[in-house]
């Protein structure tokens, strides 16, 4: 069955164009080019994933995509003409999964989608603790106690792969490759707001986390 | 009135009033002298601490404070005017006082000698008791009626007289007095002369005490026997009188000096105060309190000056409140532009992506079409990010993401991708990083572009011969060098080479299709970073390109690590290996010889020219720079 991609950006030119390249490989887009019935058109096509311009007509692209993870899990990219740190901060602390930045090639547009559709390998029954936060890896459940933590996708994928080998210090490229699947992404920051979001869910006080914990100058660790 | 002139034998006159003054004045000064040594000394025991955190405190405040300071001036200058005038005036007044007694002296005498002279002459005594009676009796009448003694007597017989004389009565004088208080210049003056009169200052004892009078001297002639006799006038009075004038000047003079102090505080008051208070509020405008405003009282000059303080205040607010407008509308419009190009320019880029891929089943002529449309859309992509990246600068919206990070591991992976233009280059890019790891604060996205820049320049203007990038530190900041053996700059481009679109030769094709803006962007990065990027260069035997930056973010660099001009510029021998050399800094962390591939010959040979550039130390162990500006001089600051 082909992915569907709901494409909510508001030139008409580079949608289509975005259209023809999602079709070229195998994709089935779905556009929308207002930011205002974005939520709508989410609802009624029930894409597999989002391509979302940040700046739209009618309602932001911030406050589409935190509509849309109000109520779906679904991964999010944003394509953000601006590449200052704070809007793709903003628009990663907003819900977003990623982000490709304009102007991007078809490629790596096309490699972003692939990654975050890459379908869920089949996983087997696990049990994984992080200090006391316990991970049911094949029902895709965290629970401190009783109390579940509710994570995306991603955010689930990301505490997985450091509770899988507490003993090692992930530096954010690893991080990168293992989680997000890429190979050479640039940004580091994608893992920066990700823990952020992360920690903001499962640690007891974010301020002093205990579960992902810091290493100065390499990266992240799982607490123990 | 006869007067005696001035000689030693007149004895009477100034010289003696100041003689007598003398004495007086030493007196109070021994007694006062002795009280201040007292005191100086115990103070010196007790309060020496004291004193000198005092004499600190007024230092610092003269120094300091204009008020004080004009207060303090205007208190001396007022003593000393006082204690000038206060000295004339007490002469002044101490010289009437004795004037005036004189004149009274010397006439009182003048009338009771002729009376006594009379009484004598008319005496008609012979018998020793009665001519003893007569002459103690006139004398005593001298001295005066009532129970103060008006003036007091000596009389004595001239000395040396062959005459036929008084036998009976040879000297007299009243009570406690003898010849001896009369000093001998009077007498000599008196007994040498005729008839005249003469005076003279001495001192009496009364009681216990020595007392100041004048004695004025003459002589009568009884039964023709010769006698001098003086009469003492005591000055007692006048003096105390003068002492009262003298306490009441002091008095007045101490209040008149508090008095001008007050003023002098209160009039500098008014005129410091709007100057302090200006200071104060100048002060604030350039911490950044644009609002702040003086007080204005009045129209004088301060309330002018407070005017027009609070008008170039008010103007700065408005100039710096428009550069901030100005600057946020830039800002604005950068965003803006970005926004507008990109969206297009990504539909440019994947149309002409999508017709690149499908290049083989066009035609010759469309084939080379889609290739250029391709290449070129790349080239102005890269254009406009360079171009929107120098804007966000100069807009000041550029801001750093700092943390720390390992800048070893970073530059290897620079090299690493760059690896492919390297191999296209045929240049080999060897690390030598003896530190292993160095975590520094920094934002490792600008950072990243800042050593891409550079080596990717190192290797365009290389000419094939290898690249060697170094990195050391030191306990306060980090160095990367990245050294070039190609055709290198003179000092004049090096000073040229972080200029925006400049190039070294303008004829010479660019072959990596760089913007012009490359260094331009590295050294405003590493400007965010609050570090040095230099460049020195020497034609024909290549280039080295050197970032410092501070470990970390709050303490600044004092000197670099490594030396910006390397101490060997010759070319290595087996220079022209056409092998990309990529070191594991991890594993190579004691010499950058374990080289990867075949390239060990040359690499032995490359690392002898930076053998004495901290390549081969341990971590801190680089030599520091000792100057930049080595023989040829030819280091020259970045925008840094």
């Amino acid at each position: 069955m082909k992915a569907r991609i709901l494409v909510v950006d508001d030139d008409e030119a580079l949608a289509e164009m975005i259209g023809i390249v999602l079709r070229n490989d195998g994709f089935e887009p779905v556009f929308c080019a207002d930011g205002a019935q974005a939520l709508d058109v989410f609802r009624s096509s029930k894409p597999d994933l989002v391509l979302l311009d940040l700046m739209l007509p009618g309602m932001d692209g911030i406050e589409v995509c935190r509509q849309v993870r109000a109520e779906s899990d679904v991964p999010i990219v944003m394509l953000t003409a601006k590449a200052d740190t704070s809007d793709v901060v903003r628009g990663l602390e907003s819900g977003a999964d990623d982000y490709v930045p304009k102007p991007f090639k078809p490629a790596e547009l096309v490699a972003r989608v692939r990654a975050r559709l890459r379908p869920g390998d089949q996983k087997a029954p696990e049990t994984l603790r992080i200090a006391d936060v316990t991970i049911d890896v094949a029902g895709h459940l965290v629970s401190r106690g009783n109390d579940r933590i509710s994570l995306t996708p991603l955010e689930f994928d990301l505490l997985v792969a450091l509770a899988r080998k507490p003993w090692q210090v992930f530096t954010r490229e690893l991080l990168l490759e293992q989680v997000w699947g890429y190979r050479h992404a640039a940004d580091t920051r994608l893992v920066n707001v990700h823990v952020q979001r992360l920690r903001s869910k499962i640690e007891r006080d974010p301020e002093a986390p205990e579960v992902v914990l810091t290493v100065r100058g390499v990266g992240y660790k799982a607490g123990s | 009135m006869p007067r005696a002139p001035e000689t030693p034998r007149g004895g009477p006159g100034p010289w003696r009033r100041l003689a007598f003054r003398t004495r007086l004045w030493a007196k109070r000064a021994r007694i006062v002298g002795v009280r201040v040594a007292r005191l100086v000394r115990t103070g010196m025991q007790r309060l020496w601490p004291g004193i000198l955190y005092l004499l600190r405190a007024v230092q610092r405040k003269w120094r300091r404070s204009l008020q004080f300071r004009t207060v303090l001036t205007t208190l001396m200058l007022a003593m000393g005017s006082f204690a000038v005038v206060g000295a004339y005036l007490s002469n002044q007044i101490a010289n009437n006082l004795f004037q005036e007694r004189l004149a009274q002296a010397e006439s009182e005498t003048r009338y009771n000698v002729k009376q006594v002279q009379d009484t004598f002459d008319g005496a008609q005594v012979t018998d020793q008791s009665s001519v003893i009676t007569l002459v103690y009796d006139t004398l005593n009448a001298v001295e005066g009626r009532g129970s103060v003694i008006q003036r007091r007597y000596v009389f004595e017989a001239m000395p040396e007289q062959t005459k036929p004389r008084n036998r009976w009565v040879e000297s007299r004088a009243s009570d406690q007095l003898t010849i001896g208080v009369i000093p001998p210049d009077l007498r000599k003056a008196v007994q040498e002369s005729g008839k005249d009169q003469y005076w003279a200052s001495t001192q009496f004892p009364v009681g216990t005490e020595d007392r100041p009078g004048i004695a004025v001297g003459n002589k009568v002639t009884f039964n023709g026997t010769v006698y001098e006799l003086y009469l003492i006038y005591d000055l007692n009075t006048a003096q105390k009188t003068l002492d009262e004038i003298q306490n009441v000047l002091l008095a007045g003079g101490a209040l008149l000096v508090l008095m001008i102090g007050g003023v002098a505080w209160y009039v500098t008051r008014n005129v410091v105060s709007p100057v302090s208070h200006a200071a104060v509020v100048s002060e604030k405008l350039a911490a950044g309190q644009l609002q702040e405003r003086m007080v204005v009282k009045g129209e004088d000059e301060v309330a002018r000056l407070g005017a027009s303080f609070n008008h170039m205040a008010a103007s700065l607010q408005e100039q710096i409140t428009q550069l901030a407008t100005l600057s946020q509308m830039q800002q604005r419009f950068v965003s803006d532009v970005s926004h507008e190009l990109r969206t297009p320019l990504t539909t440019v880029r994947m149309a002409a992506e999508v017709l690149y891929d499908a290049r083989e089943d066009f035609d010759p002529i469309n084939k080379r079409s889609a290739e250029l449309l391709y290449n070129q859309v790349e080239r102005f992509q890269s254009l406009l990010a360079d171009l929107l990246e120098i804007s966000r600068f100069d807009a000041g919206a550029a801001t750093l993401d700092a943390e720390p990070t390992d800048i070893v591991q970073l530059v290897a992976h620079v090299i690493e991708g760059v690896a492919p233009v390297a191999a296209e280059y045929g240049s080999a890019v060897t690390l030598n990083a003896p530190a292993g790891s160095v975590i520094v604060d920094m934002d490792d996205r600008r950072i990243d572009r800042i050593l891409r820049n550079l080596i990717l320049n190192a290797l365009e203007h290389g000419e094939g011969r290898p690249v060697n990038v170094s990195v050391a530190a030191s306990g306060t900041a980090v160095a990367v060098a990245v050294r070039d053996h190609g055709i290198g700059m003179t000092p004049a481009e090096a000073a040229r080479v972080f200029d925006r679109f400049w190039r070294a030769d303008p004829a010479r094709a660019r072959t990596t299709g760089g913007s012009g803006l490359g260094l331009s962007i590295a050294a405003e990065d590493t400007k965010l970073h609050d570090g040095w990027l230099q460049a020195w260069g020497s034609k024909g035997q290549g280039s080295n390109f050197r970032l410092t930056l501070p470990l970390r973010r709050d303490e600044p660099i004092t000197r670099s690590p490594l030396q910006l001009e390397p101490v060997n510029v010759g070319l290595p021998e087996a220079g022209r290996q056409r092998t990309v050399v990529l070191l594991d800094p991890l594993r190579t962390a004691g010499r950058g010889t374990g080289v990867e591939g075949s390239a060990d010959g040359f690499s032995d040979g490359f690392d002898d020219d930076f053998s004495d550039d901290g390549g081969s130390g341990a971590a801190g162990g680089a030599i520091p720079d000792g100057g930049s500006a080595g023989p040829r001089g030819t280091g020259t600051e970045g925008r840094a």
